[in-house]
């Protein structure tokens, strides 16, 4: 179950988090929740196998901004890091980064049953 | 702080959060609830629209920048690109350098970081910006006149000032530009042309303040400041102003003035610096040409003079300075002159000045209405006199006062002569009152019923420099007079002047036909007495009887009309 103590637990930066939402928990919970319902992890995927590399990095940059909000730490961090490589279009191998990214939403998810 | 609190309690501000991710939205819109009320979008396109609808409803917008439809940039830059949206201020939500700077440059009033600053920061941000905003958007709306575009006067000299301060070693010239009888372009050609006249004007000062690097104002409906840095000449600028003018203006009597205080003194509190400006552009008042003058030597001590009198009214009405002075007014109708009435005049005998021409601070005190305390301190020495006269010879010698213009205004006027005449116990004939030609046409419906009250009450009024001003014929027999006194520059000529004698002789015919008698000033030589008596003038007073004299020498004039009258009845006996 999404509690902040299972969150806390997951990894993510909680009281940084709460800050930004004037301490509301409830509120937080929330808002991860509906981080957790978005789908643009899979529209990530789609755009760096087809080499779409600007769309990629649209994706990845919003993903940015609303997991760093969040201070969902796992997974901004990959996201971070692959937004600086999109935003480069760098020609690199992304699947190990794409992996970790979705093994931390996937993990993410998992506290949420 | 007061105006802070009032931004605070009164109004609740909108705020626009335009990010196209939910999660950013919902977190902004909990911080902005905290003092204001939330409105959403999800991208520029849908932003645009609500900005339009809304657009005055909007206090600011927080503009995510990576948006489907249309980006933040795209809708920066329609928003800046559109007067009425430029207002509103954008905070930019952003995390990239790149994107801080590019933003900033196309106009953006902040940023925010991502992820977001503590809500307190946000909070103050938006504040921050709101504030600015609203300041920019008042100080914009008053600081300029609505019509021509300039400056208003309080702004102008304050960004004045400003020039001074941050220009300290520049030499400046202040300039008032005037247009004479503006009224008339209103008047004749209607107001909206006198509207383009103005903005004219003001177009083609702008295109000069642009070569000078200076400022300008409008202040009041046709005068005009300018501050400039100093010019050695003014013709070509006043050769610019004045062929626009007489392109738009061709033949009405309506000129351009320009007063110039150049290298002005730095000491002066700007608004006297512009003062003196006016100084010289009101200089040649009557002329009907365009011209332009300046402020010197001259007219700043006549200026130091005019302070100097204005400042120590008062103070010589205390001291007695102001001494009242008697001419005789003869009749000449019988076989000899008789001694009829006087004229009560002011003489100033300054300790330090010595003799103060009348023709210097009769005017000066006409203009500031302090003319209205000296005319009450003569209105009493006269009568006081009148009374004095009547105890010592038995015989009532009438003396006719000045009432100024700015009197007839004064609802206390009637009260005042009338408590004068009853505390000498005087009749009311026996203190006559002067009211200028001029003074009846300004507004004559006024005047008319001032004077019909003063003549029930039992004063009897003279129509003083008649010929000077424009008084209508028609007007003429409207007007409650007793007598018609001429104006003294036509009786100068009589003698060599075919044309002065007939104006005289048809202003004698008008007396008649009003059934009042003529009073003839100035009258210097016996050649004019004679011409004058022959033409059928019925009274008269000047240096040929007698100058304005004390009221001792007077004495000795009443004297001699005693024995005059006494001879006369001891012959008819």
């Amino acid at each position: 179950m999404l509690t902040i103590e299972s969150l806390k637990a997951y990894g993510a930066d909680v009281e940084d988090g709460l800050k930004r939402c004037m301490n509301f928990e409830s509120f937080y919970l929330e808002l991860v929740q509906t981080a957790i319902k978005d789908t643009k992890i899979e529209s990530l995927e789609t755009a760096i196998d087809s080499g779409n590399l600007n769309q990629a990095f649209e994706i990845a940059h919003a993903m940015k901004g609303m997991y760093t909000n969040l201070s969902l730490t796992p997974l901004s961090e990959p996201i971070i890091e692959i937004t600086e490589l999109l935003r480069n279009q760098t020609q690199t191998d992304y699947s190990a980064l794409l992996s970790e990214i979705k093994a931390q939403y996937q993990k993410l998810t998992e506290i949420d049953q | 702080m007061e105006k802070t609190a009032r931004r605070e309690q009164n109004i609740h501000r909108k705020i626009l959060i335009v990010d196209d991710e939910a999660v950013n939205r919902k977190l902004l819109g909990l911080i902005v609830s905290q003092g204001y009320e939330a409105i959403y979008a999800e991208n520029g396109a849908q932003a645009l629209q609500l900005i339009q609808e809304n657009q005055k409803l909007i206090s600011l917008v927080l503009l995510d920048l990576l948006m489907p439809e249309m980006n933040g940039y795209e809708l920066l830059e329609i928003m800046r690109a559109d007067p009425a949206l430029k207002r509103i201020p954008v905070i930019v939500l952003t995390s990239e350098k790149t994107a801080e700077v590019r933003s900033l440059q196309m106009g953006a009033a902040d940023f925010i970081p991502k992820p977001y600053d503590l809500p307190e920061v946000v909070l103050a941000r938006i504040h921050h910006s709101i504030q600015l905003a609203e300041d920019n958007i008042i100080i914009h709306e008053t600081e300029t006149d609505e019509l021509t575009g300039l400056y208003t006067k309080g702004f102008f000299y304050q960004y004045a000032r400003q020039f001074d301060r941050y220009c300290s070693d520049k030499d400046m010239d202040a300039l008032v530009l005037n247009i004479n009888r503006f009224h008339l372009i209103n008047e004749l050609n209607g107001r909206e042309y006198g509207n383009y006249v103005l903005c004219t004007i003001a177009d083609t000062i702008r295109e000069i303040l642009n070569q000078t690097n200076g400022l300008a104002c409008r202040c009041e409906a046709d005068n005009f400041f300018i501050y400039i840095p100093h010019q050695a000449e003014y013709q070509s600028i006043f050769e610019k102003i004045e062929s626009k003018f007489s392109e738009m203006l061709k033949e009405a009597p309506i000129s351009i003035r320009i007063g110039i205080y150049e290298n002005v003194d730095k000491m002066l509190d700007i608004e006297q610096r512009f003062d003196r400006a006016n100084l010289a552009c009101t200089k040649p008042k009557h002329s009907y040409s365009n011209a332009y003058s300046y402020y010197d030597t001259q007219m700043h001590e006549r200026e130091i003079f005019s302070e100097r009198l204005i400042s120590e009214m008062d103070s010589a009405l205390r001291e007695k300075q102001f001494c009242v002075v008697y001419q005789p007014k003869y009749e000449i109708k019988g076989e000899k002159p008789t001694l009829k009435s006087a004229e009560a005049l002011v003489r100033w005998f300054h300790p330090e000045l010595g003799m103060v021409s009348p023709g210097k601070f009769i005017p000066l005190f006409e203009e500031n209405g302090l003319v209205q305390k000296l005319d009450r301190y003569v209105w009493r020495e006269a009568a006081e006199q009148v009374r004095k006269w009547k105890e010592q010879y038995g015989i009532s010698i009438p003396v006719s006062v000045n009432v100024s213009r700015i009197d007839i205004y004064d609802p206390e006027l009637e009260n005042e002569l009338l408590d004068i005449v009853h505390s000498n116990h005087l009749e009311t004939s026996e203190l006559l009152l002067e009211i200028t030609e001029s003074a009846y046409t300004d507004n004559s419906e006024q005047i008319v019923q001032k004077v019909e009250q003063l003549r029930a009450d039992g004063f009897r009024i003279e129509m003083d420099d008649f010929g000077s001003g424009y008084s209508s014929l028609n007007m003429l027999t409207a007007l409650p007079i007793d007598a018609l006194k001429l104006d003294m520059r036509f009786i100068r000529n009589i003698c060599t002047s075919e044309k002065a004698l007939k104006m005289v002789e048809l202003m004698i015919e008008i007396a008649e036909f009003l059934n009042v008698p003529v009073i003839s000033e100035g009258v210097e030589t016996k050649e004019q007495y004679q011409l004058l008596k022959e033409i059928g003038c019925d009274i008269i007073q000047g240096y040929y009887f007698s100058k304005p004299v004390k009221p001792e020498e007077f004495s000795l004039l009443i004297e001699k009309e005693i024995a005059q009258r006494e001879e006369q009845e001891y012959a008819y006996n």
